[in-house]
């Protein structure tokens, strides 16, 4: 395996031992560059309650490089599409080596709680959003509570 | 005439027919002794007496004078230039013994000086009879007159020993003769012709000047006689009476000369006619050295040793010429050596007859070896590259590596395993010093070295009978025992019918295993397995029992100093001194034998501690260095004639093994150390090198010299066989005999070379070399490009005036300083005595002034930056407001490496007033410039203006004093170090306890790799050593030991100069190299990657070269692979050289 810089390492060790409420990261076993992530729907948004699974990829040029976040989990979201990609400045053109995955993660919890159907990437949600926020609103409720339930 | 046997026959035919009396017999042999005394074993007394008593007796039949006149007359024969006097009282001296003749020679011999002997006597032109050739075997011993030197001076037994018991057919040739006597009529085909030595003033001092070379034509001396009428009809060619010239006459080749071509017409003088000449070997060319076969080099140094005597005798002109001839026969009638068994069936078969006319090679034969005076250029003293790959391939092949039985010592002596081929060199090491029991061993003792045939004989199989005499019967004639081959030492003459068995006296040899085979341990091993003298030790207690004074095969030289029997001596150079002690610490397990370092004087005395001690060290570790300075001192002791056995040095012991590693050190045996190495003395002897020639063949012969392998370790020995043929350019002689030298003494063994098994002998783990391209800032690149300016101008000018090569060491130094602006330019003025080309160089740099200038200019350039300086001044300001004394400066965390706190070095604060480390911030702008996306604070994203805008701290900060700020000066530090702390930042990251090791050429470098990377590492995250000459030996090895200690949680970062650590030392502990600079030989660099890529080394090896863009580096790369593939230049001659070297210089300027 590549060598894995310092920042990398510290990272991970802070992600485990001092988390982020409503957000998990864990490294893969192979690839301590690979991460499964979990994020908690925020509070009040149609998201709420659902957990949903995500995967980060930190890429060798991190941090002078955004790493690569997606969503795993089938989600009903205007900047976020059927692939799981994600539409954030800071994963992208506002990215800048002082974020951390933490600070990434956070804005994706964020971005659940106030999506933005004016910059979309999944177009046919963000036009149901404009049209009718709260049939989408309650779409996503759904799809939440369909998909992103934890099985018990 | 027939050839000297067919002579002796038919006189004793004569002999048994008239019932020749003694005397009538001794004068028969008078005259073939006298005949045979110039071709004679050198046992001059013993050929004198017997001629002159064949002499004396003659003379009694002839003409009874007095006993007087009859002395002095036959003593003047002898002796002739022996005056009166001295005759009159050597007649008084022994006129009452039996033996007047005899006794009187030999005492003139062996009290008087010895005189030279001119003397041929003119062979007599017996008629005669019937030439059989089938009588031998049946020949009756009473009739025979000894004619081998051998039985000379025993006459009793000469009667009964007959002497030529059988000849054999060996080869016939053509020659074409010329008639110098006209015949009546035609010859008759096949009628029988005798060549006979022609008499006149044939003396060896008329025919050879006094170098040995010929002055006169032979031909005149060797006759075509016809047979039947007993009259000469012709001569012989030049070339072949060369060859016949001195064989004719001896008994131990005969010719039978038949004649097969005249025209059918009567001869006149001029005309041509052809014979075919049918040569023998006679049974006495096989007893006359049979009793010492080979190399029993004592005796046959003071025989015909063409040692160190510098001109010939004329015993030894005739001999040598007595061995051309042979060669040149041999050459001639094609009969050549049986490589192998197999082949001896085919080889000869079809022996044709050989037309001397249309062969050329003996023309060059005869010429080659008859110049002893050809320049010998120095040129032609060393090898060229292919010559040195025959040297090694022949020497890898060298036995039956393969098949030798492997030796694994037992546990309690070595803790390490060794592999398989180390085993094996265990076990021929064991076999070398005849220590059969502990070698594991399939065979006896006899098998092993008695099997070997001595290197200079050679094999030959005897052909079928094709002469004359055979065809006419139809039938071969070969009557003798059933010899299959026969051997002959075509060097020396000699013959034998039995194979000439080479027992070697010497205990040791030459382990000459590749690098990285583990030459120390086998070394080791056997140093435990046979750590000391057995045979002495066993004698030893057996004559405290019983007394003393037995015999035993060891033969005790009668030695002044003190034999210390239990101790080996290896000597090592300074560098490996340590390396050597932790090895034999590492392997050795058994407490009682232990290593002293003898260096620097740690030991009082040597000699009390090795032969006083009841448990002296099992090894003594010393250096060439300390060798070379006892010897010195004792030269100088010894001129105040002080005795030897008062110093107590290494010089004052006799060892019983010493080991000499890297012996490849005292291959130039003019100098100091290598003549003192020579004087150490011991019982076993040992060379350890992976190249046991440098460059020269003659480097070989140290090594020889210090085994002390007679007698090539005779320097008129080695010149005469190898020296000489090889700058003749007679390199296959050359060759064949140092290989047959060297084959039992030299194991060597390959990386390559496969085992027993079909694997290779070693298995490292890969190695990855990446040349990793690099630019030069942006002040290197000036500076660079107005020294290159300078270069290009001197080169043209040289160029163009065709004296470039004067030049050389003026382009050499352009060249060397591109090199360093390469590396850095603080390199241009450094004064380092350790790099002595350097200091040599900069003493005369004048360029310093311009160089600063350009220097400042480019900083200049740097500064005039978009800011003014109020802004800055007010940037300074903001931030010295949000940070407002020392302590806010303490918990600064940079947020793109999250390193907290930053070291305040490495502080870069932005005009937004965010720290960070510089070489994070200047990464990100690297890569944000690179990615062509806009250059912002990381953190509040505020466009960041270039690298100008930002501040570093001004200086140390002490403490109580508050911090100033300056802007930060972004001259880029010199692109290689750069990425050195590049590379070692992320080796850090990932790997943080890998050792890793930089090498360069330059040690003055490496003091500046030292202060660049401690500024650029923290104590905590690295440490760093250097290595190179300026260490003592003490510091070198505490280097060491202290790098090669893992530690997992610091990066070790070796520092290693080139010429301090390029050879030896092993370094496997590291698996990461950076070479700073590349080297001109290809090779070295290679050395150098294979300290890390050696046996020992577990991971894989990675290599990253740094070489300049567009650089004289990058030149350097390509001369390097030209090297590579072509060789070095040592092949060629000197006007070669000299146009390799302009296109070299060429090249780098293109």
């Amino acid at each position: 395996m590549a060598s894995l810089p310092k920042r990398i390492i510290k990272e991970t060790e802070r992600l485990i031992t001092d988390p982020v409420p409503g957000i998990t990261a864990e490294p893969h076993d192979d690839n301590l560059r690979y991460f499964e992530v979990t994020v908690e729907g925020p509070v009040g948004s149609p998201y709420e309650n659902g957990i949903f699974q995500l995967e980060l990829y930190l890429p060798d040029d991190y941090p002078m490089e955004a790493p690569k976040v997606r969503f795993l989990t089938k989600i009903y979201h205007p900047n976020i599409d059927r692939l799981g990609r994600i539409c954030l400045d800071v994963l992208k053109t506002n990215w800048s080596p002082a974020l951390q995955i933490r600070t990434v993660l956070l804005s994706i919890q964020a971005l659940l709680a106030s999506p933005n159907p004016n910059d979309p990437l999944a177009n046919d949600v963000a036009e149901d959003w404009i049209k009718d926020e709260e049939a989408a609103k309650q779409t996503a409720k759904k799809w939440s509570k369909l998909y992103a339930t934890p099985k018990q | 005439m027939k050839n000297t046997v067919e002579q002796q026959k038919s006189r004793f035919f004569k002999d048994e027919l008239e019932s020749s009396t003694d005397v009538s017999s001794s004068f028969n042999a008078s005259l073939n002794n006298n005949e045979s005394f110039l071709f004679r074993c050198p046992e001059p007394e013993s050929v004198q007496e017997d001629t002159n008593k064949a002499d004396a007796a003659c003379n009694q039949v002839e003409d009874t004078p007095s006993p007087k006149v009859q002395f002095h007359t036959q003593i003047k024969e002898v002796i002739p230039d022996l005056d009166a006097g001295m005759v009159d009282t050597l007649y008084t001296k022994f006129k009452d013994s039996e033996d007047v003749l005899s006794k009187a020679i030999s005492y003139y011999f062996e009290h008087g000086i010895i005189e030279s002997k001119d003397e041929v006597v003119e062979l007599q032109r017996l008629p005669s009879s019937s030439p059989s050739k089938d009588i031998f075997p049946t020949f009756s011993s009473e009739a025979t007159p000894a004619k081998r030197k051998k039985t000379f001076g025993f006459r009793a037994e000469k009667k009964l020993k007959p002497s030529v018991l059988w000849k054999k057919f060996i080869g016939s040739l053509q020659v074409s003769a010329m008639a110098t006597r006209p015949t009546l009529k035609p010859l008759k085909y096949g009628s029988e012709m005798h060549l006979v030595k022609s008499a006149g003033d044939a003396s060896l001092h008329n025919l050879f000047d006094s170098r040995g070379r010929q002055k006169k034509k032979l031909s005149n001396h060797v006759r075509v006689v016809d047979a039947e009428r007993n009259r000469e009809v012709g001569k012989v060619p030049e070339e072949t009476a060369r060859i016949l010239y001195p064989l004719l006459g001896t008994d131990e080749i005969s010719f039978e000369a038949t004649l097969v071509f005249c025209n059918n017409k009567r001869l006149s003088v001029g005309d041509g006619f052809v014979l075919q000449l049918d040569c023998f070997l006679a049974s006495t060319i096989f007893d006359r050295k049979a009793k010492t076969p080979g190399t029993s080099s004592s005796q046959k140094s003071s025989t015909w040793g063409m040692n160190i005597s510098i001109s010939e005798t004329d015993e030894e002109l005739v001999w040598r010429f007595r061995t051309k001839a042979l060669i040149s026969l041999f050459n001639k009638i094609r009969i050549h050596p049986v490589e192998n068994d197999e082949d001896a069936g085919h080889t000869n078969q079809d022996n044709e007859i050989i037309d001397l006319e249309d062969d050329e090679s003996f023309e060059n034969l005869m010429s080659q070896d008859s110049d002893p005076e050809a320049d010998s250029h120095y040129e032609n003293r060393t090898m060229n590259l292919n010559q040195l790959k025959t040297f090694y391939s022949v020497s890898q092949s060298f036995e039956s590596q393969r098949s030798l039985p492997e030796t694994d010592p037992p546990k309690d002596l070595l803790k390490v395993q060794l592999r398989a081929y180390q085993k094996q060199g265990l076990t021929w090491m064991l076999r070398r010093e005849h220590e059969f029991d502990k070698a594991n061993s399939n065979g006896s003792a006899d098998e092993v070295i008695g099997d070997m045939m001595n290197p200079l004989w050679k094999k030959f199989s005897w052909p079928k009978d094709m002469s004359w005499e055979a065809q006419k019967l139809g039938q071969g004639l070969d009557t003798i025992p059933n010899f299959e081959y026969f051997y002959a030492n075509l060097h020396t003459g000699e013959f034998s019918t039995k194979k000439p068995v080479l027992r070697s006296i010497i205990k040791g040899g030459i382990l000459s295993d590749e690098m990285g085979l583990g030459k120390t341990i086998s070394a080791l091993s056997l140093v435990l397995m046979a750590p000391e003298d057995s045979q002495y030790q066993k004698k030893d207690l057996f004559r405290s029992e019983t007394g003393d004074n037995l015999d035993s095969d060891i033969i005790e030289k009668p030695s002044e100093v003190p034999y210390a029997s239990k101790t080996t001596l290896i000597v090592v150079p300074m560098s490996l001194l340590t390396q050597w002690n932790m090895e034999f610490n590492a392997v050795n397990n058994c407490s009682d034998k232990r290593c002293e370092v003898y260096y620097g004087g740690n030991v009082s005395s040597l000699k009390t501690l090795l032969t006083m001690t009841k448990n002296p060290p099992a090894v003594v570790l010393t250096t060439y260095g300390i060798v070379q300075n006892e010897w010195n001192k004792l030269l100088r002791d010894n001129k105040m004639r002080s005795k030897i056995s008062e110093s107590t040095g290494l010089f004052a012991v006799d060892f019983y093994r010493v080991i000499i590693d890297e012996g490849h050190t005292i291959r130039n045996r003019g100098t100091v150390t290598s003549k003192a190495i020579m004087d150490l003395r011991s019982r076993c002897r040992w060379v350890l090198t992976g190249t046991p020639i440098i460059n020269r063949l003659d480097d070989l012969y140290s090594l020889v010299k210090f085994l002390d392998l007679e007698p090539w370790s005779q320097v008129g020995y080695w010149k005469t066989f190898i020296s000489e043929p090889f700058e003749n350019k007679n390199f296959k002689q050359a060759f064949d005999v140092v290989n047959a030298i060297m084959q039992p003494v030299v194991l060597r063994r390959t990386k390559d070379m496969k085992g027993a098994d079909g694997k290779p002998l070693v298995v490292l783990p890969p190695k990855e070399i990446t040349i990793e391209k690099l630019k030069l800032n942006n002040s290197q690149a000036a500076v660079y490009k107005y020294l290159l300016n300078k270069a290009e101008d001197s080169v043209k000018l040289g160029l163009a005036r065709g004296d470039l090569l004067k030049k050389y060491s003026t382009i050499l130094v352009h060249i060397l300083r591109l090199r360093q602006i390469c590396c850095d330019i603080e390199l241009l003025g450094s004064q380092d005595e350790n790099d002595e080309d350097l200091a040599e160089i900069n003493r005369g740099f004048q360029e310093n002034a311009d160089i600063k200038a350009i220097l400042n200019d480019v900083k200049q350039k740097k500064n005039s930056s978009k800011k003014s300086k109020e802004q800055i001044e007010e940037s300074i300001i903001n931030l010295h407001e949000k940070y407002p004394d020392n302590n806010s400066l303490t918990n600064l965390e940079c947020s793109i490496c999250t390193t907290e706190p930053i070291d305040p070095h490495k502080l870069i604060l932005t005009d937004c007033g965010h720290p960070f480390c510089d070489k994070c911030i200047l990464e990100y702008i690297t890569y944000q410039k690179e990615k062509k996306l806009d250059v912002k604070c990381p953190i509040c994203r505020e466009m960041l203006d270039d690298t100008s805008g930002m501040f570093c701290l001004k200086g140390e900060v002490e403490q109580g004093e508050d911090f100033e700020l300056t802007l930060f000066d972004n001259t880029k530090k010199p692109a290689k170090i750069e990425a050195l702390v590049k590379g070692l930042q992320q080796l850090q990251d990932s790997s943080s306890g890998e050792q890793v090791i930089v090498f360069s050429q330059f040690s003055s470098y490496l003091d500046i790799l030292e202060r660049d990377l401690s500024n650029a590492f923290s104590a905590e995250s690295s440490k760093i050593y250097k290595f190179d000459g300026r260490l003592s030996l003490k510091e070198r090895s505490a280097v060491l030991a202290d790098f090669q200690l893992k530690d997992f949680s610091k990066q070790k970062i070796l520092l290693l100069s080139l010429k301090a650590g390029g050879v030896g030392l092993n370094l496997t502990c590291a698996s990461r190299a950076y070479m700073m600079d590349p080297w001109w030989s290809p090779s070295m660099e290679d050395q150098a990657i294979d300290r890390l890529h050696r046996i020992g080394q577990t991971n894989s090896v990675k290599v990253v070269r740094f070489i300049i863009e567009n650089s004289i580096e990058e030149k350097m790369l390509r001369i390097q692979e030209r090297k590579r593939t072509i060789g070095e230049a040592m092949d060629a001659d000197e006007d070669e050289r000299r146009r390799r070297r302009i296109e070299e210089i060429k090249t780098l300027f293109e």
